[in-house]
């Protein structure tokens, strides 16, 4: 007789547990956006949910996602450097240098196309595949290793629980395309807009960043002084944004000058920009442009770190580009007359722009620190 | 004696405390447009002078993102300021045109017929606030709307003078 109501105290307890599991993979996505920015993009086939970015988030800071365990994508893309590592160019699991330096993922969620200079690779999901599988530099070095990986992660804690509770209807939800859906739903999360020029422009604050900045930001936006927004432009410093209200924006690859080699081609390869992949003479040195906020903490700069500081990166637009001579150059790049206190300025503007939270907030830190793994 | 001592300072505090107020009350507002060229005369415009004009608004998307634009009809100031709109808008007149210059000496132009609603329409604002705010510095106090441009460089931020220049004299 005893058993009965402890048989019910059980089914009941596991009726709550699938209850409280499915609440959370049917729960809607509620986004956190900070104030004045939309709703980003997101694929029809991936939709966002909060198991997913959980998920994506123990993927993210995972070494064994790497083939010698020795590196996750937290490695190159660091919270505390705004998702970016600090060095001029990227290095992978094997010691294989990347010809370019890690992009920021913060607000990546609204980029019309990933990575430095390519043309078509317009998703996340798309993007995930390049460190993890490429071979060209080797990153993550899971190429040819894909059904290694997946019973590595079958036999790991807590992967065949969060994978169930991420994509419930899937008989084996362990696949290549789940783990790039969750990494993807994981970094469109990353979204920073909580700086003091932030606070100065939607927080009403007016003294939340420095005369110096909003005197930095008046230049900034001027197309007679130094007209940095015709390319950085919009909430995110970056130019067009892909966003729910505006799925298919301009996608815009600029060169600013930075080398002018004599020949055919006048950026040092590999790094011709887009021409690596279009072929068409006119595109090389034409890359992408990285947004501008927490830019102060993702030194160096440029697509190959070839910019040491941020005081240079202005100096190299206040003269038109370091090769300003070269004839494919951008046509807002050109010989800016600023003061050096007007160049103290921008640079207070830009240093305004730093979002303490995307770099310290819990959300977006490694979960496995608190609980290392076995 | 004391009393009057505390009286006096009293007093003598509150006066500081609402000079202020009086000094903004009395000083004549400043003006932050300026209107000239081929005009019967030159016209300046305060920013009071142009909240006392009839009010517009015009939505439009940045970014994804909903932005209220008000202020008066560029239409409106003009005519104010004796620029040839409406049913004068017609003839000789029509080979007219508005330069607008920023702050920063940057520049664009309107036709007349542009500008007019009569031939034109949506018109163009003259605009002071954005979402029930004032402009910050780096696009205002004053800039253009131009709501029926696909590119938003016409929409000049900063602006602080309008030329009007008639090609063809009556």
């Amino acid at each position: 007789m005893p058993r009965l109501p402890q048989l019910c105290r059980i089914a009941a307890c596991a009726m709550l547990g699938v209850a409280l599991v499915a609440g959370t993979a049917q729960e809607p996505f509620v986004w956190d956006l900070p104030p004045g920015f939309p709703e980003p993009w997101v694929p029809a086939d991936n939709p966002m949910t909060a198991a997913k970015v959980e998920l994506g988030r123990r993927l993210f800071y995972d070494p064994r996602l790497s083939a010698n365990r020795t590196q996750s994508c937290g490695s190159c893309h660091r919270q505390e450097l705004a998702f970016t590592d600090g060095r001029a160019r990227g290095l992978g699991s094997t010691g294989e240098e990347h010809p370019r330096g890690s992009m920021s993922l913060a607000n990546v969620a609204y980029a019309p196309t990933l990575t430095w200079a390519h043309p078509t690779l317009d998703s996340l999901e798309l993007q995930a595949r390049v460190p993890l599988f490429g071979v060209d530099p080797v990153e993550l070095g899971q190429a040819g290793r894909e059904e290694a990986l997946l019973e590595i992660l079958r036999r790991s804690e807590p992967y065949p629980e969060l994978l169930g509770v991420a994509f419930p209807s899937d008989a084996g939800p362990f696949s290549v395309e789940r783990i790039l859906d969750a990494l993807a739903c994981f970094e469109r999360t990353i979204l920073s807009g909580r700086s003091p020029y932030d606070r100065y422009h939607f927080g009403s604050d007016a003294s939340a960043i420095s005369p110096a900045a909003q005197r930095g930001e008046i230049l900034f936006f001027s197309g007679e002084k130094a007209g940095c927004f015709q390319c950085h432009g919009g909430f995110n410093f970056s130019g067009p944004v892909r966003t729910a209200a505006q799925p298919d924006p301009p996608r815009l690859f600029h060169n600013t000058g930075l080398y002018n080699l004599p020949g055919t081609l006048s950026y040092p390869p590999p790094n011709t920009g887009i021409h690596a992949h279009t072929g068409r003479p006119e595109d090389v040195g034409k890359f992408r442009t990285p947004t501008l906020r927490n830019i102060a903490v993702t030194a160096p700069y440029m697509h190959d770190g070839s910019v040491a500081t941020l005081e240079q990166a202005i100096e190299h637009y206040a003269a038109g580009g370091r090769h300003g001579d070269n004839p494919l150059k951008s046509r807002a790049i050109r010989r800016r007359e600023l003061s050096p206190d007007e160049k103290r300025d921008l640079l207070e503007f830009l240093r305004s722009l730093t979002d303490q939270t995307l770099l310290t907030d819990p959300r977006w830190s490694d979960p496995w620190t608190a609980r290392p793994k076995k | 004696m004391s009393c009057v001592n505390n009286i006096a300072r009293r007093g003598f505090l509150l006066l500081l405390a609402v000079a202020p107020l009086l000094a903004a009350q009395q000083a004549p507002e400043k003006p932050i447009l300026t209107v000239r060229g081929d005009l019967p005369s030159e016209r300046t415009f305060t920013l009071e002078q142009l909240r006392a004009m009839p009010r517009a608004s015009v939505e439009t998307t940045e970014d994804g993102v909903a932005k209220r634009y008000e202020g008066v009809w560029l239409h409106e100031a003009l005519a104010a300021a004796g620029a040839p709109m409406g049913d004068e808008l017609r003839g000789k007149a029509l080979a007219g045109y508005v330069l607008a210059v920023a702050r920063d000496g940057y520049q664009v132009v309107f036709g007349l017929a542009e500008i007019d609603p009569v031939f034109r329409e949506p018109g163009v604002l003259l605009a002071d606030q954005v979402d029930g705010r004032p402009l910050f510095p780096y696009q205002g106090p004053l800039r253009l709307v131009v709501a029926g441009d696909k590119r938003g460089a016409r929409s000049i931020r900063m602006l602080e003078r309008l030329e009007v220049v008639r090609l063809r004299a009556e």
